[in-house]
């Protein structure tokens, strides 16, 4: 009881630190200059019409490869501890058979989904990161409803080590072929401002990091049900 | 040149296509891991080389495209440089140790190595305040999966502990960055850092702060660390020397730079921090005895260093910060990924269980590189940091922080001397392996080599001159390389080098500085002898040897304080491990170590004052110093320095042990060589500063009292003692306090004394050590119970014996006699009549030992065990023969030795010399004719030795067992013998000075410090959300004491 | 105003998930404390972003250039970091489901086997 009084006393200690920080916030009425660039140059410099994608895929690009490898460092270690303790997993119940009917009919049209998600990702409210969640979601419902069915992770290792791969080698690319041009997003032709292949390679970034993350996310979620990674799918 | 972007793109490149080769043999992946991490080693190290060797310059590297701030930057610059290829390389190393693990954990473990480096490598570049905490948390995960590299119970205990306190840490920095963002505008950390102003500080300060103090718990500060403890302590050791030295290290970058960033907003409490860690983990690793656990302390202690070394810098303003705080860090590096891998190969994690290593000797030449250097000893960048650091924290009057750094240090080497000491000298168990394969010992050997390569670097960028002889050390190093070959060939060699070296050196040296010159070059020589009659290979001997004379030599050779230090400090270590070869050495080696540390430390306050006060550093300022402020403090630092090399009463403890347990011919040096350094260095000071006071106390006499009970006291313990070389080794200590005692006379006279006692117990104790370490060595005891009638089975040893206790006991004829002799006479001078009444009583208590010791060892009756034994081998006579050569030459002369040591004295004062006529020396109380002397005496000797010889007829021979005994074997056989406890009416009388008041005292620091240590490491429970908890608390505090409230 | 109420909202969420980790024994409720904790900074980086009137930052014709839009950086910084925070969790699970195979148990106190 003490000790939770004392945790409770220290909580709201830290909640006075982050207070602090009330009092001095309103709303912007402007952007910083740096957003600002973003929102009146990004269109016309990249190409983009959704600016959040131009900043993730290419401003800040470095970010997303951080992030996407702290994605793939996540699936590994998840693989690693499986693989480290294989163990007899026990015998699940199997899903419903509206949850089986179910999955048979919104797989599919989940994985769909998905790809237009990362696919439009320069254009829309969408990108890689959800579209590859959504991905990963339909396997999610997979695993739901046969939770006993083997799935390996063959597959889906060579679409996340191919995604990943072509990414950092795109990204390289940029240095060969412009000066500074890291992760730059202009080494293909920007197209029509506002059309599916336009804004240069942020689409293509974008589906492999969809395509990478869709794989990641899944095999977590096979992981984490405990199955053996050595059959293939 | 290579784009610095390459160092990311090959790592992720290879980590994402290991994903491919799931399937393929473990070699295929391996290699191309092993061919990333060497190629991103490549270009680091040539963007160093470039860099420092000035043909490259620092570079921004953008990406995207754009500049700065609209995209984010990183800089490629020296420290990037440096930084990246310490941590390439480690990592390089590290998955070479891995080999074996590679199979087990398929290709998880190579992906995950290679993105913990690139993370390591983003956040030592990034420039972008977001950015960097991406690159935090990719370094953050995949290190916690690396710690569950074997998926144990405690591996995953901490790795979970570890990622629990490292989502906390991160959230705050986290909500740290975006009100920063909120207050600036901007992530770019140049960007801010050139917009940061009071007022922005003010209102940004909440965010500011979060983020320093994610970036300390980054850190592992004390006491929120016990995740970071867990996690040292758990993991592969292969794992812990990663995250030691490439975490720790780019980490402590990252905290740079934001620090830079804020302005130095919160240096005073990254001070506060860092020496609070700095101490705290260094008391509270002196009860850790699992060996990963303790280097895990050692590791946030060194962490915590320097970050109190940067704080210090930017808060006095002291010049050559960047070389202090990098140096620190580099060593911290080196040496702690060096000894994790160690303690891969050991495979053992208690520390009483290291004996093991023994198993490939030459893996201690690492282990000791790497625990020096940790230490800050010479010749290591450490070393050179912490100096600089000391003198500049001097210079601007940050005193107690010098305290701090150096008692911390003390500490630190309790316990790393502690395990050092168990390694070397523990048994083990026959069975037990190494893991002793080709990708875990180059890395060892690696890091070793740069390590001594980086100290002479330092030496170069350190901010002092260097007045050390580097030739001294090159020919350690070549002894070091030469180890294979036969001992007495390396002998040679040493005695080569210091006899050519040495006649240019002795020649060279003036004033009384030739006088020790003599004894360190003639008694390096002479005591190497002994040498040539040992076999084998004798590994490390000739190395520590060599590094002792060369700090003697440099010692001598030294024109400024950081030169005397360093050789001060090179001489202790040698003569470390020298007496750590003794067989039973291993407690009195490390209170040797830990004394001559201890002592170190107040030499260098002392310096470190003397230049605050006048502004040089040459020894001649030394000169100056008698008169700044303070200078009564400056001469009881430097006094109490020396006199722990000289043993004096209350800090003595040490030699006893240290002197006894060395081997045959390591005591004479120790004995006879070594504690003439204190002598040297208190005699220098005492000359050049004069009579000092602290307030109304004059220091002279103090040290007069100390002296001469520091010779009453030693001279009765020797009396007591049943072990020959113990009672040597208090001998040693007596003859220190009359030297002490002659140079707090501060006459002419009694400088006089001091030298001659050194020069003459110099050749008196080396003698003694030789004849008696040989009867040891014979009989194979030191008891003297237990020997007797030895002189007709080592004739030349009693002669030996004799003359130096004759010599010793300080009554005409022979060299001792002079010594004793001024010393009275400046006694008279000065007029302190009652410490010259001790002194005299401490002579007479010394000729009970001398008595016993010719009495018990070589008269009597010889026992029967010893009836074969034979006299000392040729290699020991040879010395002693030189040495007696002297003694007579001096006897017979003693105007040879007294006349020029006499002139070199009057250069700095003439009162109350002596005046020679012919070979009469005239005092202004006396006059002594040594040469008549001489001649009496014989006279006299052969008149009675007739007498005795003609009465001797008349003898009558005992029989062997004409002793009658009771009819039982009592339990303790020695106890009848007539030699054990040979003075017990003078214990009875004197009892009360044998009561250990020194011993108890020390024991009880010691125990006091051991039970803080066990008690307050309690707060590190184990409990993962106690941490937490303790986390949250450390923030609130943090918060509130460096705003002042809320 | 409406910046305010997210500020607020997030920094008592981050407050909620504290008492939650901090309360809580069982690791799987610890972790779920965490969760609210992430989505309580998360919801802080937006309202740093939010400026008053502004739409999201999706420009679908280049004639709308020069309206008033959010700031984009947060929201880029906040995919980020939610897709950090679910790395994060995914990892702090395994670990959990491997300690209670290794133990039996989920009570964090019970993972002391290193201490002191």
């Amino acid at each position: 009881m003490v000790k939770k009084v004392f945790i409770l006393l220290m909580i709201i200690l830290t909640g006075l630190i982050l207070w602090s920080f009330v009092p001095g916030y309103e709303s912007r009425t402007a952007l910083p200059e740096v957003s600002a660039h973003y929102v009146e140059k990004g269109p016309e410099e990249l190409g983009a019409a959704n600016i959040v994608t131009a900043v993730v895929v290419t401003y800040r690009g470095l970010d997303t490869l951080g992030e996407v490898t702290i994605l793939f460092a996540a699936s590994a270690v998840v693989g690693l501890l499986i693989h480290l303790n294989k163990n007899e997993n026990k015998r699940r119940r199997e899903g419903s058979e509206i949850l089986r009917t179910g999955t048979a009919l919104l797989f599919p049209l989940i994985l769909l989904f998905g790809i237009y998600v990362f696919i439009n990702g320069h254009l829309t409210p969408g990108g890689g990161f959800q579209g590859g969640a959504i991905i990963a979601s339909a396997v999610v419902l997979q695993v739901l409803a046969y939770p006993n069915r083997k799935i390996g992770h063959g597959l889906l290792s060579v679409i996340e080590s191919l995604s990943g791969f072509t990414y950092v080698l795109l990204g390289a690319a940029g240095v060969f072929l412009t000066v500074n041009g890291f992760l730059d997003n202009r080494i293909l032709p920007l197209g029509e401002y506002g059309s599916l292949l336009s804004a240069g390679l942020i689409p293509v970034i974008y589906t492999l990091v969809g395509l990478k993350v869709g794989s990641e996310l899944s095999s977590v979620v096979i992981s984490l049900n405990g199955e053996s990674e050595e059959e293939q799918l | 040149m290579v784009d610095p972007i390459y160092l990311i793109v090959i790592a992720l490149a290879t980590a994402f296509a290991l994903g491919l080769f799931r399937k393929a043999p473990s070699l295929l992946p391996y290699g191309l891991t092993l061919a990333a991490l060497a190629v991103m080693t490549v270009i680091s190290g040539s963007w160093a080389y470039g860099i420092l060797s000035g043909s490259l310059e620092g570079t921004d590297i953008f990406t995207a495209g754009f500049t700065p701030p609209v995209s984010i930057n990183l800089y490629m610059g020296s420290l990037e440089a440096v930084l990246l290829l310490l941590v390439n390389l480690t990592a390089l190393m590290t998955a070479l140790v891995l080999r074996k693990e590679v199979k087990d954990t398929s290709v998880y473990m190579l992906m995950l190595l290679l993105v913990f480096v690139m993370g390591l490598n983003g956040v030592i570049m990034t420039r972008d305040l977001f950015n960097l905490f991406v690159f935090i948390e990719i370094v953050s995960i995949a290190s916690a999966g690396l710690i569950a590299l074997r998926s144990n119970l405690e591996q995953l205990g901490a790795g979970f502990k570890f990622v629990i306190a490292g989502a906390l840490t991160s959230g705050f920095m986290l909500i740290g960055i975006i009100f920063t963002y909120y207050t600036t505008g901007s992530l770019n950390m140049d960007v801010i850092a050139s917009q940061m102003s009071p007022a922005l500080a003010a209102t940004g300060y909440t965010g500011l702060f979060l983020i320093f103090i994610g970036m300390i718990m980054e850190l592992k500060p004390f006491p929120v660390n016990g995740w970071g403890l867990d996690t040292y302590e758990a993991s592969v050791p292969a794992v812990s020397a990663l995250v030691a030295a490439g975490t720790t290290s780019a980490m402590f970058y990252a905290f740079l730079k934001t620090s830079y960033m804020s302005g130095g907003l919160f240096v005073q409490a990254a001070a506060v921090i860092g020496g609070m860690t700095f101490i705290g983990m260094n008391v509270l690793a002196l009860q850790q005895d699992k060996s990963r656990r303790l280097l895990g302390y050692s590791s946030i202690a060194q962490i915590g260093l320097a970050v109190l070394a940067y704080a210090l810098v930017a808060l006095y303003r002291i010049e050559n910060g960047e070389f202090i705080v990098f140096a620190l860090i580099l060593t911290h590096a080196l040496a702690k990924a060096l000894l994790f891998w160690l303690a891969g190969i050991v495979g053992k994690d208690s520390i009483h269980d290291w004996g093991v290593i023994k198993k490939k000797m030459i893996l201690i030449a690492p282990f000791a590189v790497a625990v020096s250097a940790l230490l800050g000893l010479p010749p290591f960048p450490s070393f050179f940091a912490k100096w600089d650091l000391v003198m500049g924290l001097a210079a601007r009057g940050g005193m107690v922080w010098i305290i701090l750094i150096l008692s911390g240090s003390l500490l630190e080497a309790v316990y790393l001397m502690r395990w050092f000491g168990n390694a070397f000298k523990d048994s083990f168990n026959e069975e037990d392996t190494l893991d002793w394969r080709f990708g875990t010992v180059l890395p060892v050997f690696f890091n070793m080599t740069v390590l001594l390569a980086l100290g002479y670097l330092s030496a170069s960028q350190s901010s002092f001159s260097m007045g050390f002889n580097w030739i001294l050390l090159g020919a350690v190093a070549v002894l070091m390389v030469l180890d294979f070959l036969p001992g007495i060939i390396k002998n040679l060699l040493l005695m080569g080098a210091i006899g050519y070296y040495g006649y240019g050196f002795v020649m060279a040296a003036e004033s009384y500085r030739s006088v020790f010159a003599w004894i360190f070059a003639l008694g390096a020589l002479i005591t190497l002898l002994p040498g040539f009659g040992v076999k084998g290979k004798r590994m490390g001997f000739y190395p520590s040897a060599a590094l002792m004379f060369a700090g003697l030599i440099g010692l001598i050779e030294a024109v400024d304080f950081m030169g005397f230090f360093l050789s001060w400090e090179i001489m202790t270590l040698g003569s470390y491990f020298l007496i750590l070869r003794g067989k039973d050495s291993k407690p009195h080696a490390l209170s040797y170590m830990l004394f001559s540390l201890g002592g170190a430390y107040l030499l260098m306050t002392g310096f470190a004052m003397t230049y605050a006060g006048t502004g040089s550093i040459a020894l001649g300022a030394l000169v100056k110093a008698a008169i700044i402020p303070h200078s009564g403090i400056i001469f009881a630092l430097l006094a109490v320095g020396f006199m722990t090399k000289m043993a004096s009463a209350g800090l003595h403890i040490w030699l006893p042990g240290a002197h006894a347990e060395a081997e045959t011919d390591v005591s004479p040096m120790v004995s006879g060589i070594l504690l003439k350094a204190g002598v040297f260095g208190l005699l220098m000071t005492a000359i050049s500063m004069g009579e000092q006071s602290i307030g109304p106390v004059s220091l002279p006499y103090v040290l007069s009292w100390v002296a001469v009970i520091t010779a009453l006291v030693a001279n009765y313990m020797a009396a007591m003692q049943e072990d020959a070389k113990r009672l040597l080794a208090y001998s040693s200590i007596g003859q220190m306090g009359y030297a002490l005692f002659g140079i707090s006379l501060m006459s002419h006279l009694g400088w006089l004394s001091a030298l001659v006692i050194s020069i003459v117990h110099f050749i008196y104790k080396v003698t003694l050590f030789l004849a008696i370490g040989s009867v040891a060595k014979r009989t194979g005891t030191r008891n003297m119970y237990q020997m007797g009638g030895l002189i007709t089975k080592m004739p030349f040893t009693f002669f030996s014996v004799l003359i130096c206790i004759i010599a010793l006991s300080g009554i005409p004829p022979l060299a001792g006699f002079s010594g004793k002799w001024i010393v009275y006479n400046a006694v008279l001078e000065k007029r302190w009549m009652l410490q010259g009444a001790v002194a005299g009583a401490a002579g007479i208590i010394a000729f009970l030992y001398l008595f016993r010791l010719i009495f018990a060892i070589f008269l009597g009756q010889l026992k029967d065990n010893h009836r074969k034994v034979k006299e000392a081998p040729f290699f020991l006579i040879l010395p002693q023969a030189l040495l007696l050569g002297l003694v007579m030459f001096f006897s017979f002369l003693p105007g040879s030795l007294l006349r020029p040591v006499g002139e070199i004295l009057e250069e700095f004062t003439t009162a109350g010399a002596l005046e020679w006529q012919g070979n009469m020396a005239i005092s202004d109380y006396g006059y002594w004719n040594g040469v008549a002397v001489m001649w009496v005496f014989m006279a006299l000797f052969a008149v009675f030795f007739l007498i005795l010889t003609i009465n001797g007829r008349r003898a009558q021979w005992i029989k062997q067992f004409n002793i009658v005994f009771a009819a039982e074997r009592p339990a303790r056989p020695e106890t009848t013998h007539f030699s054990y406890n040979f003075f017990a009416p003078v214990r009875k009388a004197l009892g009360f000075l044998e009561y250990p008041f020194t011993t108890n005292f020390w024991n009880r620091v010691s125990d006091f410090l051991h039970a803080v240590a066990g008690f307050c490491r309690r707060i590190y429970t184990g409990n993962g959300q106690t941490y937490l908890l303790q986390m949250v608390i450390f923030v609130v505090l943090s918060y509130m004491l460096t705003k002042g409230g809320f | 105003m409406t910046g305010t109420i997210a500020l607020i909202t997030g920094i008592l969420l981050v407050l909620i998930g504290l008492w939650g980790i901090l309360t809580n024994r069982d690791i799987i409720r610890m972790i779920v404390g965490f969760s609210l904790f992430d989505v309580g900074i998360h919801i802080i980086m937006l309202s740093i972003g939010y400026v008053a009137g502004g739409t999201a930052p999706i420009i679908e014709n280049l004639s709308d250039i020069g309206k008033s839009y959010v700031d984009p950086v947060p929201q880029a910084l906040v995919l980020t970091a939610i897709v950090i925070g679910l790395g994060i969790t995914a990892f702090m699970l395994t670990y959990a489901v491997n300690m209670y195979e290794k133990k039996g148990t989920l009570e964090i106190d019970k993972f002391e086997e290193l201490k002191w």
